[in-house]
């Protein structure tokens, strides 16, 4: 290989590197509060007992996870300036559109986690007399999330990699940052995996913590 | 506004194309991907310390760092590194296989993982060497329990592979893009692009769950 | 090997070992100083020592955590023992990992016993007939057609002929357990261990293994046998082994046991098990 790395340039563009990073970050965050919070309101909707409730929430679901992130990203960003006259800005789009698909998969995850809950549970709270509500804040919801949880976290993981397409719609995330130095410079080697290093950084602890509490979690099924 | 989904009817075989496209780089990066995926799970049960750091970092890397950029780094670096021209479509095979790879690793371990402990006690207790016992007992249900998931992996990858759009090469996405773009008509032909999508994304997914519980129920428990 | 104790006097008896039948040594299986531990604090065989006839049939009762299961793991070589030694038809078998041998356990010997677990663990992807043949073909060198031969011959003593092809997700809790005791028995082993076969079963399927068992024991077969089913103990075994504590606090014919138990302990127990009565 006589490729000559030359990662002397990227210092000059280190600034930049950072600016976008720090929109990842921002779009990564953003996106999940919103995806941990509207996607738990979507997962009651979604099991609610009135059919008019229940199926257009299913259909939500169902239409953010079987279409790729991508096309909803772009049909946000393209469609909705269409239809609505106002200017969002570019990052809160973003979050928007990453929030919403993060939706959609975690209200399948706080599903998963509800149906995990034995109905033995649910026939011993009836035979102590739980009201209903009881049973759900006290019983059901704890256990709930202790099952959904590295699932939540992994969706979350899954999120932060699904922002660098909004480099894509030119939001200038690190991903597009780095997309640009690199046709800038004629380096896209370095570039690109200084790029992908970074996100590698950020998912990386995650994912070990999901290990962490996911063996935890064996161990205490196992006792 | 105006919404004019008519406009849609003339495309409607350049569209086609593009899903054929779609579907021709899933299946075959599927393929591919799903057995390099195998021999890896394989080679990360190896006593080899160095080998099993090396998949492990394999997995958690493609894991760890989004389809686009490890999309962009074959289609850009491979041809410097390797000194070798690249097609397009080249490129976007190499980067969807390695990264199907890594996704169907994880769910073969995964399904190893899950055959519970007194099977490989029962496998002791009939004497069976432990390579029969490997051969004969654990594969076989390791590999028909991995039969959902990996039906799964699969419908993720249909939808990732919109992603080959940016780098040209001609999907649905791309088509369905370039199309909205020269016709400005972005809602009709977008959300008729999101539409094809879901209807071959969705009864796969169904199809996951009855296959899980036709086959696992008969021959899984 | 001396491990049995023979009783003096009442009051000379330590409280660790008491026997009471004709005798309690043997050759066929010799547990001699056996310690056994998970990390510090939980001894699951503290210096156990445990004769076995040819003929014998060992109930081994006693409460959760008390070495049961662990003695008939061990037995089968799923788990190993620190110290001590274990022997089998008067040959050495198993050593403790304080010996410091490289091989700890006799695989010859090992074949010669069989095995059969509290949840069934029939293979899921085999028929009946598959699960039957797999170690026979792979491990006891029989063709094909002799080891089907073989299986089809023990269905049909346990009445389930017309199963040979189904697969383990069709047969009720009773049949999967009557097929798993076949497996074991295709291997034509010396000495047969049951850990809590039938706990995990419907009262009404519990009778047909049970009574697989007892035809087991009128062809003379040796077993050792972890079970909370006092009827059954009394009914099956030989000597009924009662463990706590990862010692053998007493052991004795059956109607010695349970009419009268010499240790407190003992007592205690069965009272709390044997209401019935």
């Amino acid at each position: 290989m006589n490729y000559q790395f030359d990662f002397r340039f990227l210092e000059g563009s280190f600034g930049a590197l950072l600016d976008g990073l720090r929109v990842t970050i921002e779009l990564a965050v953003a996106s999940n509060l919103m995806g941990l919070v509207l996607g738990f309101a979507l997962c009651l909707l979604a099991m609610s007992r009135w059919t008019i409730v229940r199926w257009p929430a299913q259909l939500f679901i169902e239409f953010f996870r079987c279409t790729p992130a991508l096309l909803q990203i772009v049909w946000f960003f393209y469609c909705v300036p269409m239809m609505v006259d106002v200017f969002i800005d570019p990052i809160l789009m973003g979050v928007l559109a990453l929030g919403l698909n993060l939706t959609a998969f975690n209200a399948e995850a706080y599903r998963a986690g509800v149906q995990a809950v034995p109905k033995e549970h649910l026939d011993a709270c009836v035979a102590l007399g739980l009201k209903p509500w009881q049973r759900t804040m006290y019983v059901v919801l704890p256990q709930a999330l202790r099952t959904a949880m590295p699932v939540l976290m992994t969706n979350g993981i899954g999120s932060l990699q699904q922002s660098a397409l909004v480099a894509i719609v030119a939001v200038a995330d690190l991903m597009y940052v780095g997309k640009s130095l690199a046709t800038e410079a004629y380096r896209p080697l370095e570039t690109y995996t200084v790029v992908a290093l970074i996100y590698f950084a950020l998912s990386l602890p995650i994912a070990k913590l999901v290990h962490v509490i996911e063996r935890r979690q064996d161990l205490a099924v196992k006792r | 506004m105006q919404l004019d989904f008519s406009a849609v009817f003339p495309y409607w075989l350049v569209l086609l194309k593009g899903l054929a496209l779609t579907i021709a780089f899933t299946g075959s990066c599927a393929v591919i991907g799903s057995l390099a995926g195998f021999v890896l799970s394989l080679l990360r049960m190896s006593p080899s310390r160095w080998m099993k750091a090396a998949t492990t970092l394999y997995v958690e890397f493609f894991r760890g760092t989004p389809l686009l950029i490890q999309l962009f780094w074959v289609f850009f670096c491979f041809p410097v590194v390797f000194h070798l021209p690249l097609p397009p479509y080249v490129s976007v095979v190499i980067s969807l296989t390695l990264y199907m790879a890594a996704i169907t690793s994880e769910t073969f371990r995964g399904t190893l993982k899950s055959i519970s402990a007194e099977q490989h006690d029962a496998c002791i207790a009939l004497s069976l060497s432990p390579q029969a016992k490997i051969l004969y007992v654990i594969f076989p249900q390791a590999l028909l329990r991995a039969i959902p998931p990996l039906l799964s992996n699969v419908v993720s990858l249909f939808k990732e592979s919109a992603l080959i759009s940016s780098v040209g090469v001609a999907d649905l996405m791309f088509v369905g893009q370039n199309i909205s773009n020269s016709t400005a008509k972005p809602v009709e032909f977008l959300t008729t692009v999101a539409i094809i999508y879901f209807l071959v994304a969705f009864p796969l997914t169904r199809l996951v769950g009855v296959v899980e519980m036709r086959l696992l129920r008969r021959y899984a428990y | 090997m001396l491990s049995s104790q023979t009783m003096i006097a009442q009051h000379d008896v330590p409280p660790a070992v008491v026997d009471f039948s004709p005798s309690t040594s043997g050759e066929f299986v010799q547990f001699s100083d056996v310690y056994k531990s998970y990390g510090e604090n939980l001894v699951v065989m503290d210096h156990m020592n445990l004769d076995m006839r040819e003929d014998d049939r060992l109930v081994i009762i006693g409460p959760s955590g008390s070495g049961k299961s662990s003695l008939l793991r061990v037995m089968m070589g799923l788990e190993g023992i620190q110290g001590g030694q274990i022997g089998f038809q008067g040959k050495p078998y198993i050593f403790g990992a304080d010996a410091g041998r490289a091989k700890r356990i006799d695989a010859k010997l090992q074949k010669q016993i069989g095995m059969v677990f509290q949840h069934y663990t029939l293979f899921p992807h085999l028929s009946v007939l598959g699960n039957l043949i797999l170690a026979p073909v792979k491990v006891g060198g029989l063709s094909k057609a002799e080891a089907t031969e073989r299986a089809r011959l023990y269905l049909a003593r346990l009445g389930l002929e017309s199963k040979l092809h189904a697969y383990p997700s069709q047969l009720s809790g009773g049949q999967k357990q009557r097929v798993a005791i076949a497996r074991a028995l295709m291997l034509e082993p010396k000495l047969m261990l049951f850990d809590e076969v039938t706990s995990a079963l419907d009262p009404e399927m519990v009778i047909e293994v049970q009574n697989v068992m007892l035809r087991l024991a009128e062809q003379k077969m040796a077993m050792i046998i972890v079970t909370h089913d006092m009827h059954f103990a009394r009914d099956i075994a030989t000597r009924v082994v009662f463990c706590a504590s990862g010692k053998i606090v007493e052991q004795g014919a059956p109607a010695d046991m349970f009419k009268c138990p010499k240790q407190a302990r003992t007592r205690e127990f069965l009272e709390k098990v044997l209401h019935l009565d």
